[in-house]
Protein backbone atom coordinates (compact mmCIF):
# COMPACT_ATOMS: atom_id res chain seq x y z
CA UNK A 1 0.00 0.00 0.00
CA UNK A 2 1.27 3.65 -0.89
CA UNK A 3 1.25 6.09 1.75
CA UNK A 4 0.83 10.28 0.22
CA UNK A 5 1.80 12.98 2.83
CA UNK A 6 0.34 16.55 1.79
CA UNK A 7 1.35 19.73 4.06
CA UNK A 8 1.45 17.61 7.40
CA UNK A 9 1.33 19.62 10.11
CA UNK A 10 2.01 18.85 13.71
CA UNK A 11 3.42 20.84 17.05
CA UNK A 12 4.55 19.83 20.18
CA UNK A 13 5.16 23.34 22.43
CA UNK A 14 8.84 23.36 21.92
CA UNK A 15 8.53 21.49 18.34
CA UNK A 16 7.00 21.65 14.95
CA UNK A 17 7.04 19.21 12.46
CA UNK A 18 6.12 20.45 9.06
CA UNK A 19 6.55 17.82 5.82
CA UNK A 20 4.86 19.48 2.39
CA UNK A 21 5.21 16.35 0.17
CA UNK A 22 6.12 13.29 0.67
CA UNK A 23 5.40 9.34 -1.10
CA UNK A 24 5.98 6.08 0.55
CA UNK A 25 5.98 3.33 -2.57
CA UNK A 26 4.25 -0.31 -1.68
CA UNK A 27 6.10 -3.05 -0.56
CA UNK A 28 9.61 -1.31 0.02
CA UNK A 29 11.29 -0.52 2.96
CA UNK A 30 12.29 3.16 3.53
CA UNK A 31 14.84 4.25 6.39
CA UNK A 32 13.69 7.61 7.97
CA UNK A 33 17.09 9.11 9.48
CA UNK A 34 18.69 12.41 11.09
CA UNK A 35 20.22 13.64 14.03
CA UNK A 36 18.11 13.27 17.79
CA UNK A 37 15.26 15.81 17.69
CA UNK A 38 14.86 15.74 14.00
CA UNK A 39 10.91 14.36 14.14
CA UNK A 40 11.48 11.24 12.90
CA UNK A 41 9.60 9.74 16.32
CA UNK A 42 6.93 12.21 15.49
CA UNK A 43 6.46 11.37 11.82
CA UNK A 44 6.12 8.28 12.43
CA UNK A 45 3.71 8.80 14.92
CA UNK A 46 1.51 11.10 12.41
CA UNK A 47 2.11 8.29 9.91
CA UNK A 48 0.29 5.85 12.54
CA UNK A 49 -2.11 8.59 13.47
CA UNK A 50 -0.88 7.56 17.31
CA UNK A 51 -0.97 11.99 17.20
CA UNK A 52 -3.76 13.51 15.90
CA UNK A 53 -3.28 14.34 12.43
CA UNK A 54 -5.64 17.23 10.40
CA UNK A 55 -7.62 15.89 7.23
CA UNK A 56 -6.60 15.99 4.38
CA UNK A 57 -2.70 15.17 5.04
CA UNK A 58 -2.29 11.99 5.35
CA UNK A 59 -3.55 9.33 2.53
CA UNK A 60 -3.25 5.21 2.77
CA UNK A 61 -4.36 4.04 -1.30
CA UNK A 62 -6.10 7.35 -1.42
CA UNK A 63 -7.83 7.22 1.67
CA UNK A 64 -7.82 10.09 4.32
CA UNK A 65 -6.29 8.57 6.88
CA UNK A 66 -7.88 11.13 9.35
CA UNK A 67 -11.73 10.23 8.88
CA UNK A 68 -11.16 6.39 9.13
CA UNK A 69 -12.94 5.34 12.62
CA UNK A 70 -10.12 3.78 15.35
CA UNK A 71 -10.21 -0.13 14.02
CA UNK A 72 -10.63 1.02 9.54
CA UNK A 73 -6.91 2.80 10.60
CA UNK A 74 -5.45 -0.08 12.75
CA UNK A 75 -6.00 -2.69 9.69
CA UNK A 76 -4.26 -0.07 7.30
CA UNK A 77 -1.32 1.15 9.52
CA UNK A 78 0.49 -0.33 12.83
CA UNK A 79 2.86 2.07 14.80
CA UNK A 80 5.42 -0.96 16.27
CA UNK A 81 6.79 1.42 19.66
CA UNK A 82 10.93 1.19 20.34
CA UNK A 83 10.01 -0.77 23.52
CA UNK A 84 7.27 -2.35 25.63
CA UNK A 85 7.13 -0.82 29.51
CA UNK A 86 5.83 -4.20 31.10
CA UNK A 87 3.91 -2.51 33.46
CA UNK A 88 1.39 -6.14 33.64
CA UNK A 89 3.34 -8.92 32.73
CA UNK A 90 1.22 -10.91 29.98
CA UNK A 91 2.25 -14.37 28.12
CA UNK A 92 4.04 -13.80 24.92
CA UNK A 93 1.15 -15.68 23.41
CA UNK A 94 -1.42 -13.01 25.66
CA UNK A 95 0.64 -10.09 24.16
CA UNK A 96 0.57 -10.76 20.49
CA UNK A 97 -2.95 -11.56 20.39
CA UNK A 98 -3.45 -7.92 21.55
CA UNK A 99 -2.46 -7.43 17.94
CA UNK A 100 -6.27 -8.85 16.99
CA UNK A 101 -8.03 -5.64 19.27
CA UNK A 102 -8.83 -4.05 15.26
CA UNK A 103 -11.25 -6.96 14.36
CA UNK A 104 -12.46 -7.62 18.12
CA UNK A 105 -15.52 -5.89 19.30
CA UNK A 106 -14.69 -4.17 22.87
CA UNK A 107 -17.42 -6.53 24.19
CA UNK A 108 -15.95 -9.59 23.01
CA UNK A 109 -13.26 -11.90 23.27
CA UNK A 110 -10.69 -12.98 20.90
CA UNK A 111 -11.73 -16.52 18.29
CA UNK A 112 -10.17 -19.29 17.52
CA UNK A 113 -8.92 -17.78 14.57
CA UNK A 114 -7.69 -14.58 16.26
CA UNK A 115 -5.39 -17.03 18.47
CA UNK A 116 -4.57 -18.61 14.65
CA UNK A 117 -2.86 -15.57 13.66
CA UNK A 118 -1.47 -14.44 16.51
CA UNK A 119 0.26 -17.80 16.48
CA UNK A 120 1.16 -17.82 13.23
CA UNK A 121 2.42 -14.11 14.15
CA UNK A 122 4.95 -15.69 16.58
CA UNK A 123 5.87 -18.17 14.25
CA UNK A 124 6.80 -15.80 11.89
CA UNK A 125 9.51 -14.01 13.85
CA UNK A 126 10.51 -17.77 14.90
CA UNK A 127 9.60 -17.65 18.88
CA UNK A 128 6.63 -20.41 18.45
CA UNK A 129 8.31 -21.56 21.56
CA UNK A 130 7.99 -18.66 23.43
CA UNK A 131 4.27 -18.61 23.46
CA UNK A 132 3.92 -19.76 27.21
CA UNK A 133 6.57 -17.49 28.62
CA UNK A 134 6.07 -14.30 30.12
CA UNK A 135 7.37 -11.01 28.49
CA UNK A 136 9.67 -10.29 31.57
CA UNK A 137 11.47 -13.24 30.51
CA UNK A 138 12.22 -12.32 27.31
CA UNK A 139 15.73 -10.31 26.23
CA UNK A 140 15.56 -6.88 24.61
CA UNK A 141 16.25 -8.22 21.09
CA UNK A 142 13.49 -11.26 21.74
CA UNK A 143 10.72 -8.40 23.07
CA UNK A 144 11.65 -6.69 19.61
CA UNK A 145 10.83 -9.18 18.04
CA UNK A 146 7.24 -10.16 19.92
CA UNK A 147 6.23 -6.43 19.46
CA UNK A 148 6.82 -7.27 15.60
CA UNK A 149 4.97 -10.26 16.03
CA UNK A 150 2.04 -8.36 17.79
CA UNK A 151 2.33 -6.14 14.61
CA UNK A 152 1.85 -8.93 12.48
CA UNK A 153 -0.84 -10.30 13.45
CA UNK A 154 -2.47 -6.84 13.73
CA UNK A 155 -2.21 -7.86 9.68
CA UNK A 156 -1.89 -3.98 8.48
CA UNK A 157 0.20 -3.72 5.28
CA UNK A 158 1.75 -0.92 6.55
CA UNK A 159 4.37 -1.20 9.04
CA UNK A 160 6.21 1.85 10.94
CA UNK A 161 9.04 0.75 13.30
CA UNK A 162 10.50 3.02 15.58
CA UNK A 163 14.34 2.60 16.30
CA UNK A 164 13.68 -1.28 16.05
CA UNK A 165 16.77 -2.11 16.79
CA UNK A 166 18.58 0.07 19.06
CA UNK A 167 20.47 -1.08 22.13
CA UNK A 168 20.50 -4.62 20.52
CA UNK A 169 23.50 -6.48 19.79
CA UNK A 170 25.33 -6.82 16.26
CA UNK A 171 23.48 -10.28 15.36
CA UNK A 172 20.27 -9.06 16.81
CA UNK A 173 20.25 -6.00 14.89
CA UNK A 174 20.90 -7.82 11.98
CA UNK A 175 18.05 -10.86 12.51
CA UNK A 176 15.80 -7.81 13.19
CA UNK A 177 16.67 -6.46 9.69
CA UNK A 178 16.31 -9.70 7.65
CA UNK A 179 13.16 -9.89 9.39
CA UNK A 180 11.92 -6.71 8.04
CA UNK A 181 13.18 -7.67 4.61
CA UNK A 182 11.06 -10.60 4.62
CA UNK A 183 8.10 -8.98 5.53
CA UNK A 184 8.71 -6.73 2.41
CA UNK A 185 9.47 -9.51 -0.04
CA UNK A 186 7.58 -12.30 1.15
CA UNK A 187 4.41 -10.68 3.19
CA UNK A 188 4.49 -7.72 0.42
CA UNK A 189 4.48 -5.30 3.89
CA UNK A 190 5.18 -1.43 3.42
CA UNK A 191 7.67 -1.03 5.80
CA UNK A 192 8.83 2.86 7.65
CA UNK A 193 11.79 1.97 9.93
CA UNK A 194 14.09 5.23 11.92
CA UNK A 195 16.96 4.65 12.39
CA UNK A 196 20.45 6.09 13.86
CA UNK A 197 22.68 3.73 12.30
CA UNK A 198 23.65 5.18 9.03
CA UNK A 199 25.55 2.32 7.64
CA UNK A 200 22.38 0.22 8.61
CA UNK A 201 19.94 2.12 7.11
CA UNK A 202 21.39 1.91 3.70
CA UNK A 203 22.32 -1.31 3.67
CA UNK A 204 18.86 -2.51 4.53
CA UNK A 205 16.45 -0.27 3.17
CA UNK A 206 15.60 0.71 -0.51
CA UNK A 207 14.71 4.45 -0.42
CA UNK A 208 15.75 6.93 2.53
CA UNK A 209 13.99 10.15 3.91
CA UNK A 210 16.73 12.54 5.82
CA UNK A 211 15.05 15.19 8.27
CA UNK A 212 16.17 17.77 10.21
CA UNK A 213 14.58 20.39 12.28
CA UNK A 214 11.64 18.65 11.96
CA UNK A 215 11.69 19.05 8.54
CA UNK A 216 12.35 16.76 5.13
CA UNK A 217 15.53 16.92 3.59
CA UNK A 218 15.86 14.90 1.17
CA UNK A 219 14.29 11.77 -0.08
CA UNK A 220 14.73 8.96 -2.70
CA UNK A 221 16.55 5.69 -3.61
CA UNK A 222 18.64 4.83 -0.92
CA UNK A 223 21.99 4.07 -3.30
CA UNK A 224 21.46 7.75 -5.12
CA UNK A 225 20.82 9.91 -2.32
CA UNK A 226 23.05 8.58 -0.04
CA UNK A 227 26.06 10.96 -0.20
CA UNK A 228 28.67 12.86 1.88
CA UNK A 229 27.77 16.49 1.78
CA UNK A 230 24.13 15.53 2.61
CA UNK A 231 25.21 13.85 5.75
CA UNK A 232 27.29 16.66 6.09
CA UNK A 233 24.05 19.13 5.71
CA UNK A 234 22.07 17.13 8.19
CA UNK A 235 24.36 16.50 10.80
CA UNK A 236 26.55 19.55 10.73
CA UNK A 237 29.75 17.49 10.67
CA UNK A 238 32.95 16.15 8.36
CA UNK A 239 31.59 12.74 7.60
CA UNK A 240 33.05 10.65 4.53
CA UNK A 241 31.27 7.73 2.79
CA UNK A 242 33.67 5.09 1.94
CA UNK A 243 32.79 1.62 -0.33
CA UNK A 244 34.39 -1.56 1.33
CA UNK A 245 33.44 -5.06 -0.83
CA UNK A 246 29.64 -3.66 -1.90
CA UNK A 247 28.71 -2.12 1.03
CA UNK A 248 28.83 1.64 1.95
CA UNK A 249 30.62 2.64 5.48
CA UNK A 250 30.81 6.29 7.12
CA UNK A 251 33.42 7.62 8.46
CA UNK A 252 33.53 10.64 10.87
CA UNK B 1 2.00 -21.39 30.90
CA UNK B 2 2.84 -25.78 29.93
CA UNK B 3 -0.36 -28.04 30.04
CA UNK B 4 -0.06 -29.21 33.39
CA UNK B 5 0.26 -25.57 34.70
CA UNK B 6 -2.70 -24.67 32.95
CA UNK B 7 -4.93 -26.97 33.72
CA UNK B 8 -3.86 -26.25 37.19
CA UNK B 9 -4.42 -22.78 37.04
CA UNK B 10 -8.09 -23.77 35.47
CA UNK B 11 -8.36 -26.21 38.52
CA UNK B 12 -7.48 -23.40 40.66
CA UNK B 13 -9.90 -20.86 39.00
CA UNK B 14 -12.97 -23.12 39.26
CA UNK B 15 -12.38 -23.66 42.92
CA UNK B 16 -12.12 -19.63 43.31
CA UNK B 17 -15.43 -19.32 41.51
CA UNK B 18 -17.27 -22.23 43.45
CA UNK B 19 -15.76 -20.81 46.91
CA UNK B 20 -18.39 -17.91 47.04
CA UNK B 21 -21.87 -20.49 46.88
CA UNK B 22 -20.41 -22.97 49.64
CA UNK B 23 -19.68 -19.07 51.37
CA UNK B 24 -22.66 -18.00 50.84
CA UNK B 25 -24.51 -20.92 52.06
CA UNK B 26 -22.15 -21.46 55.28
CA UNK B 27 -22.57 -17.54 56.30
CA UNK B 28 -26.52 -17.86 56.41
CA UNK B 29 -25.82 -20.29 59.08
CA UNK B 30 -22.69 -17.68 61.13
CA UNK B 31 -24.11 -15.16 63.32
CA UNK B 32 -25.00 -14.16 67.22
CA UNK B 33 -28.41 -16.41 66.57
CA UNK B 34 -26.53 -20.08 65.54
CA UNK B 35 -28.68 -22.01 63.07
CA UNK B 36 -27.30 -25.14 62.56
CA UNK B 37 -26.74 -26.55 58.47
CA UNK B 38 -29.37 -29.17 59.26
CA UNK B 39 -31.94 -26.10 60.70
CA UNK B 40 -30.81 -23.91 57.40
CA UNK B 41 -31.82 -26.72 55.43
CA UNK B 42 -35.28 -26.91 56.72
CA UNK B 43 -35.93 -23.44 56.96
CA UNK B 44 -35.29 -22.54 53.35
CA UNK B 45 -37.49 -26.04 52.84
CA UNK B 46 -40.09 -23.60 55.16
CA UNK B 47 -39.88 -20.65 53.27
CA UNK B 48 -40.46 -22.58 49.87
CA UNK B 49 -43.98 -24.32 51.47
CA UNK B 50 -44.76 -23.22 54.54
CA UNK B 51 -46.82 -25.74 55.28
CA UNK B 52 -44.43 -28.40 54.99
CA UNK B 53 -42.05 -27.87 57.76
CA UNK B 54 -44.65 -25.79 60.59
CA UNK B 55 -41.92 -26.93 63.41
CA UNK B 56 -39.69 -24.27 62.31
CA UNK B 57 -39.76 -21.20 63.86
CA UNK B 58 -41.03 -18.07 62.53
CA UNK B 59 -37.84 -16.05 63.96
CA UNK B 60 -35.87 -18.64 61.99
CA UNK B 61 -37.43 -17.58 58.85
CA UNK B 62 -37.08 -13.47 59.72
CA UNK B 63 -33.47 -14.09 60.28
CA UNK B 64 -32.87 -15.96 57.81
CA UNK B 65 -34.61 -13.56 55.35
CA UNK B 66 -34.98 -10.33 56.05
CA UNK B 67 -31.60 -10.13 58.05
CA UNK B 68 -29.24 -12.44 56.77
CA UNK B 69 -29.93 -12.76 53.21
CA UNK B 70 -29.76 -8.99 52.36
CA UNK B 71 -27.00 -8.39 54.63
CA UNK B 72 -24.72 -11.79 52.91
CA UNK B 73 -26.26 -10.23 49.31
CA UNK B 74 -24.97 -7.66 49.85
CA UNK B 75 -21.36 -8.11 51.02
CA UNK B 76 -20.92 -10.78 48.12
CA UNK B 77 -22.08 -7.68 45.57
CA UNK B 78 -19.83 -5.14 47.04
CA UNK B 79 -16.81 -7.07 47.52
CA UNK B 80 -17.42 -8.69 43.91
CA UNK B 81 -18.01 -5.51 42.33
CA UNK B 82 -15.59 -3.20 44.48
CA UNK B 83 -12.93 -5.79 43.29
CA UNK B 84 -13.47 -5.78 39.75
CA UNK B 85 -13.63 -2.49 39.86
CA UNK B 86 -10.06 -2.49 41.24
CA UNK B 87 -8.57 -4.64 38.46
CA UNK B 88 -10.33 -2.62 35.79
CA UNK B 89 -8.87 0.79 37.04
CA UNK B 90 -5.40 -0.83 37.51
CA UNK B 91 -5.47 -2.06 33.76
CA UNK B 92 -6.99 1.25 32.64
CA UNK B 93 -4.28 3.54 34.16
CA UNK B 94 -1.29 0.55 33.84
CA UNK B 95 0.05 1.15 37.35
CA UNK B 96 -1.23 -1.15 40.08
CA UNK B 97 -1.38 1.45 42.82
CA UNK B 98 -4.33 3.21 41.35
CA UNK B 99 -7.86 2.63 43.40
CA UNK B 100 -10.73 4.61 43.94
CA UNK B 101 -9.59 6.29 46.36
CA UNK B 102 -6.09 8.04 44.70
CA UNK B 103 -8.97 9.12 41.84
CA UNK B 104 -11.09 10.68 44.35
CA UNK B 105 -14.35 8.53 43.61
CA UNK B 106 -14.90 7.42 47.07
CA UNK B 107 -14.47 10.52 48.35
CA UNK B 108 -16.98 12.09 46.14
CA UNK B 109 -19.40 9.03 46.06
CA UNK B 110 -19.31 9.68 50.05
CA UNK B 111 -20.16 12.91 49.91
CA UNK B 112 -22.61 12.79 47.62
CA UNK B 113 -24.34 10.40 49.43
CA UNK B 114 -24.11 12.51 52.74
CA UNK B 115 -25.61 15.14 51.58
CA UNK B 116 -28.83 13.59 50.14
CA UNK B 117 -28.75 11.45 53.59
CA UNK B 118 -28.82 14.97 55.60
CA UNK B 119 -31.08 17.07 53.19
CA UNK B 120 -33.25 14.83 51.34
CA UNK B 121 -33.48 12.03 54.02
CA UNK B 122 -33.73 8.28 53.54
CA UNK B 123 -36.43 8.22 51.15
CA UNK B 124 -34.35 9.43 48.64
CA UNK B 125 -31.97 7.16 47.01
CA UNK B 126 -28.25 8.11 47.94
CA UNK B 127 -26.87 6.53 44.81
CA UNK B 128 -27.91 8.87 42.75
CA UNK B 129 -26.48 12.03 44.48
CA UNK B 130 -22.85 9.53 45.18
CA UNK B 131 -23.05 8.72 41.69
CA UNK B 132 -23.03 12.63 40.07
CA UNK B 133 -20.33 13.64 43.09
CA UNK B 134 -18.18 10.67 42.27
CA UNK B 135 -18.17 11.84 38.65
CA UNK B 136 -17.49 15.38 39.75
CA UNK B 137 -14.76 14.11 41.75
CA UNK B 138 -12.92 12.17 39.22
CA UNK B 139 -13.51 14.10 36.74
CA UNK B 140 -11.26 16.82 38.52
CA UNK B 141 -8.81 14.58 39.30
CA UNK B 142 -8.41 13.69 35.68
CA UNK B 143 -8.85 17.04 34.32
CA UNK B 144 -6.10 18.69 36.55
CA UNK B 145 -3.73 16.09 36.83
CA UNK B 146 -3.96 15.71 33.17
CA UNK B 147 -1.90 13.10 31.39
CA UNK B 148 -1.58 10.74 34.23
CA UNK B 149 -0.49 7.97 32.50
CA UNK B 150 2.97 9.18 32.49
CA UNK B 151 3.00 11.36 35.56
CA UNK B 152 1.58 8.56 38.31
CA UNK B 153 2.82 11.29 41.07
CA UNK B 154 0.63 13.81 39.65
CA UNK B 155 -2.45 11.96 39.78
CA UNK B 156 -1.84 11.01 43.24
CA UNK B 157 -1.27 14.54 44.67
CA UNK B 158 -4.38 15.63 42.48
CA UNK B 159 -6.26 12.86 44.10
CA UNK B 160 -5.25 13.62 47.61
CA UNK B 161 -6.34 16.91 47.27
CA UNK B 162 -9.40 16.03 45.62
CA UNK B 163 -10.07 14.05 48.24
CA UNK B 164 -9.65 16.57 50.95
CA UNK B 165 -11.85 19.07 49.38
CA UNK B 166 -14.60 16.51 49.65
CA UNK B 167 -13.58 15.72 53.19
CA UNK B 168 -13.77 18.86 53.92
CA UNK B 169 -16.95 19.49 52.03
CA UNK B 170 -18.57 16.09 54.09
CA UNK B 171 -17.62 17.90 57.48
CA UNK B 172 -19.61 20.71 56.41
CA UNK B 173 -22.45 18.15 56.12
CA UNK B 174 -21.81 16.68 59.15
CA UNK B 175 -21.86 19.99 60.96
CA UNK B 176 -25.53 20.67 59.59
CA UNK B 177 -26.63 17.31 60.45
CA UNK B 178 -28.37 16.49 63.73
CA UNK B 179 -26.95 14.49 66.35
CA UNK B 180 -29.14 11.12 65.49
CA UNK B 181 -28.30 11.32 61.91
CA UNK B 182 -24.84 12.34 62.41
CA UNK B 183 -24.01 8.93 64.69
CA UNK B 184 -25.59 7.39 61.50
CA UNK B 185 -23.50 8.94 59.19
CA UNK B 186 -20.11 8.20 61.29
CA UNK B 187 -20.61 4.58 61.42
CA UNK B 188 -21.96 3.91 58.01
CA UNK B 189 -18.74 6.30 56.40
CA UNK B 190 -16.38 3.70 58.61
CA UNK B 191 -18.29 0.99 56.19
CA UNK B 192 -20.72 -1.49 57.24
CA UNK B 193 -23.28 -3.89 55.99
CA UNK B 194 -25.42 -3.83 59.30
CA UNK B 195 -27.54 -1.51 57.56
CA UNK B 196 -28.26 -3.60 55.26
CA UNK B 197 -32.14 -3.75 53.58
CA UNK B 198 -34.09 -5.12 51.20
CA UNK B 199 -34.93 -1.26 49.76
CA UNK B 200 -31.27 -0.54 49.59
CA UNK B 201 -30.37 -3.46 47.53
CA UNK B 202 -33.28 -3.04 45.26
CA UNK B 203 -31.75 0.18 43.99
CA UNK B 204 -27.90 -0.70 44.52
CA UNK B 205 -27.68 -4.27 43.55
CA UNK B 206 -29.05 -3.16 39.65
CA UNK B 207 -26.93 -0.41 39.71
CA UNK B 208 -23.65 -2.45 40.61
CA UNK B 209 -24.97 -5.14 38.50
CA UNK B 210 -24.70 -2.79 35.39
CA UNK B 211 -21.16 -1.72 36.35
CA UNK B 212 -20.20 -5.15 36.76
CA UNK B 213 -21.21 -6.76 33.56
CA UNK B 214 -19.93 -4.18 31.24
CA UNK B 215 -16.55 -4.30 32.90
CA UNK B 216 -17.08 -8.75 32.70
CA UNK B 217 -17.65 -7.95 28.71
CA UNK B 218 -15.17 -5.51 28.41
CA UNK B 219 -12.15 -7.70 30.59
CA UNK B 220 -10.41 -8.70 27.17
CA UNK B 221 -10.32 -5.22 26.54
CA UNK B 222 -8.69 -4.08 29.48
CA UNK B 223 -4.96 -6.04 28.26
CA UNK B 224 -5.44 -3.79 25.28
CA UNK B 225 -6.51 -0.82 27.58
CA UNK B 226 -3.17 -1.41 30.25
CA UNK B 227 -0.78 -0.82 27.18
CA UNK B 228 0.02 2.28 26.16
CA UNK B 229 -2.39 4.66 25.05
CA UNK B 230 0.04 4.91 21.76
CA UNK B 231 0.08 1.45 21.44
CA UNK B 232 -3.70 1.23 22.42
CA UNK B 233 -4.60 3.80 19.75
CA UNK B 234 -2.27 2.13 16.95
CA UNK B 235 -3.91 -1.50 18.02
CA UNK B 236 -7.21 -0.21 16.66
CA UNK B 237 -8.56 1.28 20.27
CA UNK B 238 -10.69 4.43 20.59
CA UNK B 239 -8.42 5.29 23.65
CA UNK B 240 -10.82 8.08 24.97
CA UNK B 241 -14.02 6.54 24.40
CA UNK B 242 -13.40 3.35 26.23
CA UNK B 243 -11.39 5.34 28.65
CA UNK B 244 -14.58 6.68 29.77
CA UNK B 245 -16.51 3.84 29.57
CA UNK B 246 -14.57 1.95 31.94
CA UNK B 247 -14.37 4.72 34.67
CA UNK B 248 -18.26 5.46 34.08
CA UNK B 249 -18.65 1.74 34.91
CA UNK B 250 -15.92 1.98 38.18
CA UNK B 251 -17.88 5.11 39.28
CA UNK B 252 -20.97 3.68 39.27
CA UNK B 253 -20.00 0.93 41.37
CA UNK B 254 -18.73 2.88 43.68
CA UNK B 255 -21.04 5.23 44.37
CA UNK B 256 -23.56 2.44 44.54
CA UNK B 257 -22.03 0.62 46.92
CA UNK B 258 -20.85 3.42 49.10
CA UNK B 259 -24.46 4.92 49.24
CA UNK B 260 -25.04 1.21 51.53
CA UNK B 261 -22.55 0.19 53.14
CA UNK B 262 -19.82 3.47 53.49
CA UNK B 263 -16.40 3.20 52.39
CA UNK B 264 -14.49 -0.18 51.78
CA UNK B 265 -11.08 0.18 51.96
CA UNK B 266 -8.58 -1.88 50.44
CA UNK B 267 -10.22 -4.71 49.19
CA UNK B 268 -10.46 -3.51 45.58
CA UNK B 269 -6.91 -2.94 45.69
CA UNK B 270 -5.72 -6.55 47.36
CA UNK B 271 -7.72 -8.69 45.42
CA UNK B 272 -6.57 -8.07 42.05
CA UNK B 273 -2.91 -8.37 43.33
CA UNK B 274 -3.78 -11.63 44.82
CA UNK B 275 -5.34 -12.84 41.57
CA UNK B 276 -2.51 -11.40 39.56
CA UNK B 277 0.06 -13.37 41.68
CA UNK B 278 -2.01 -16.71 41.29
CA UNK B 279 -3.19 -16.56 37.88
CA UNK B 280 -0.80 -13.72 35.62
CA UNK B 281 -1.74 -10.57 34.12
CA UNK B 282 -4.68 -11.94 31.95
CA UNK B 283 -7.83 -9.72 32.54
CA UNK B 284 -9.77 -12.65 31.33
CA UNK B 285 -9.50 -14.38 34.14
CA UNK B 286 -8.15 -11.53 36.26
CA UNK B 287 -11.73 -9.90 36.10
CA UNK B 288 -13.93 -13.14 37.05
CA UNK B 289 -11.36 -14.46 39.78
CA UNK B 290 -11.37 -11.07 41.19
CA UNK B 291 -15.00 -10.98 41.78
CA UNK B 292 -14.97 -14.29 43.15
CA UNK B 293 -12.55 -13.62 45.46
CA UNK B 294 -13.46 -10.32 46.83
CA UNK B 295 -17.47 -11.86 47.37
CA UNK B 296 -15.61 -14.60 49.31
CA UNK B 297 -12.90 -12.46 51.56
CA UNK B 298 -16.11 -9.81 52.11
CA UNK B 299 -18.03 -12.45 53.05
CA UNK B 300 -15.19 -14.23 55.50
CA UNK B 301 -14.60 -10.65 57.20
CA UNK B 302 -18.47 -10.30 57.94
CA UNK B 303 -18.89 -13.72 58.80
CA UNK B 304 -15.92 -13.20 61.72
CA UNK B 305 -17.37 -10.06 62.46
CA UNK B 306 -21.22 -11.06 63.25
CA UNK B 307 -19.24 -14.88 64.90
CA UNK B 308 -16.57 -13.97 66.42
CA UNK B 309 -16.87 -10.47 68.35
CA UNK B 310 -19.55 -9.70 70.62
CA UNK B 311 -20.48 -5.68 69.15
CA UNK B 312 -19.90 -5.17 65.48
CA UNK B 313 -17.01 -3.84 64.27
CA UNK B 314 -17.80 -1.57 61.01
CA UNK B 315 -16.31 -4.02 58.08
CA UNK B 316 -14.34 -1.01 56.50
CA UNK B 317 -11.94 -1.32 59.38
CA UNK B 318 -11.69 -4.87 59.70
CA UNK B 319 -10.78 -4.76 55.56
CA UNK B 320 -8.58 -2.06 56.22
CA UNK B 321 -6.75 -3.95 59.36
CA UNK B 322 -6.42 -6.74 57.12
CA UNK B 323 -6.29 -5.69 54.31
CA UNK B 324 -2.88 -3.32 54.59
CA UNK B 325 -0.76 -5.89 56.77
CA UNK B 326 -1.30 -8.32 53.76
CA UNK B 327 -0.80 -6.03 51.26
CA UNK B 328 2.90 -4.82 52.95
CA UNK B 329 3.58 -8.31 53.06
CA UNK B 330 2.71 -9.06 49.66
CA UNK B 331 4.67 -5.53 48.42
CA UNK B 332 7.79 -6.83 49.77
CA UNK B 333 7.62 -10.34 48.54
CA UNK B 334 6.32 -9.28 44.92
CA UNK B 335 8.96 -9.22 42.04
CA UNK B 336 9.57 -5.57 40.48
CA UNK B 337 7.52 -6.46 37.52
CA UNK B 338 3.48 -6.81 38.42
CA UNK B 339 1.81 -9.96 37.51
Amino acid sequence: MSIRVSNLKFAYPKFSLRVEELAFESAKVTAIVGPNGAGKTTLLKCLGAVLPIPKGSLFIEGRDLASLRSRERARLVCYVPQEHDTTFNYAVSDFVLMGRASYISPFALPSEEDAKAAAEALAFVGLAHYADRFISELSSGERRLVLIARALAQQSDILLMDEPTTFLDPKHETEVFQLVRKLAVEKMKTILVTLHSLEMAVQHSDEMVFMKGGEVVASGKSAEVFEDSLLERVYDMKMKIIDWEGRKLVLR
Amino acid sequence: MSGQKNSRARGLAIFFLVLPLILFLVSLTVGSYGISPHGLFKTILSVVSPASHPDVPSAHRDILLRIRLPRILLAMAVGAALSVSGASLQALFKNPLVNEYILGISSGAAFGAALSLVFLGRAFPPQIAGFVFAVVAVGAVLLISGKAESHFITLLLTGIIVTAFFSALLSLVEFFASPYVLQALFFWLMGSLSLASWKDLYISLPLIAIGVVVLFLLRWRLNVLSMSDEEARSLGVNVLREKILVIAATTLITAAATAIVGIIGWLGFIVPHLVRMMFGADNRRVVPVSAAVGASLMMIADDIIRGVSSFEIPIGIFTSLVGIPVFLVLLKKSRKVWL
